[in-house]
């Protein structure tokens, strides 16, 4: 079958005209689609921290009603966590009676502390 | 530039826009956002349309990037997006898929005077043929754009659009039959005849 050459040259003429392009595109639409980027990246982060306050809020609840649970149906356990409870806050005051006598020292290394606390975020936010 | 020194370069290019840099994306923006724009207005989209389409387009390309896996050309693949939300975008807002094989409403309005074709100049006959191209069906406008502008083959076409590789030639020869119909009373000496 013999080729058609106003088709060839149709085809031609098309491939041309068509490279021009004729829609226009406001200028600044680069700048508005990476503004559009960042705001979905920050709604992104957010919907991850709330989702991860929900879900530590959630097992601080979960946490305590196995706890109730777990002393309401076996009492040697409520037993045993109150003797434990109770060993924790004499210890608690055993802390406090030692830094009460040894007030000098803990306050010099408190300082010390805050100090190298202080010199640390300084260089975190040096870096960034 | 040696061909591996650019290849290392596109591939370095294309692992920064995956891995969410903005300098890469913008430049992708750059690069990809004219033929976005032309693939919803083919289909039809206004202005405002156009421009919200096309934001939608980038975002769904910026939240899949770190997903493409390169099998397609990056071009085909965001050209799959624009296409895929520019119909979404017409199905929500408008009458959907059955406009898209109807004409446009100018259709055909100055189609009749046929002027001195030879004196035509190239840049009026580009805009001849842009026009003509207008007049088309949106399907088959978009095909043409794909094959003549892009240049993608029909298997990439008939990916882009969702539909089979047959139906991309029924759309484009129906299409180079009307635009011939359309053109030829303008430009008829320029395609009989050899330039």
């Amino acid at each position: 079958m013999p080729i058609d050459k106003s088709e060839i040259r149709l085809d031609k003429m098309l491939s041309r005209a068509l490279q021009s392009s004729c829609v226009p595109v406001p200028p600044d639409f680069t700048d508005k689609m990476l503004t559009r980027v960042r705001e979905a990246e920050e709604q992104r982060l957010l919907t991850r921290v709330v989702m991860q306050e929900k879900l530590a809020l959630a097992g601080c609840i979960a946490l305590g009603i196995s706890i109730i649970a777990a002393a309401a149906v076996v009492p040697e356990f409520a037993k045993n966590l109150t003797g434990q409870a109770q060993t924790f806050l004499a210890k608690i005051s055993q802390t406090a009676e030692s830094v009460r006598c040894q007030w000098q020292f803990y306050t010099i290394l408190a300082g010390a502390l805050l100090l190298a606390v202080y010199n640390f975020m300084e260089l975190l936010s040096g870096d960034s | 530039m040696s061909a591996e020194a650019g290849k290392t370069l596109c591939q370095d290019w294309l692992s920064r826009l995956s891995a969410g840099n903005h300098t890469a994306f913008a430049e992708f923006v750059d690069k990809y956002k004219h033929s976005v724009f032309l693939c919803c207005r083919t289909l039809g989209l206004d202005d405002d349309e156009v421009e919200d389409a096309a934001s939608e387009t980038f975002l769904a390309a910026y939240k899949g990037l770190s997903q493409y896996k390169g099998r397609a050309q990056l071009g085909t693949w965001l050209w799959r997006i624009a296409y895929r939300q520019a119909v979404n975008y017409l199905r929500k807002n408008r009458n959907g898929r059955e406009q898209l094989l109807d004409e446009p409403s100018e259709q055909l309005a100055d189609n009749k005077q046929p002027e001195a074709s030879a004196a035509i100049h190239c840049k009026e006959q580009e805009r001849l043929i842009w026009d003509a191209v207008r007049k088309l069906p949106r399907l088959w406008a978009m095909a043409v754009i794909l094959f003549y502008r892009e240049e993608k083959s029909i298997k990439d076409i008939a990916k882009i659009m969702q539909v089979r590789q047959n139906t991309v030639k029924t759309y484009l020869f129906r299409a180079r039959q009307k635009l011939k119909e359309i053109i030829q009373p303008r430009l008829g000496e320029d395609i009989d005849a050899d330039r």
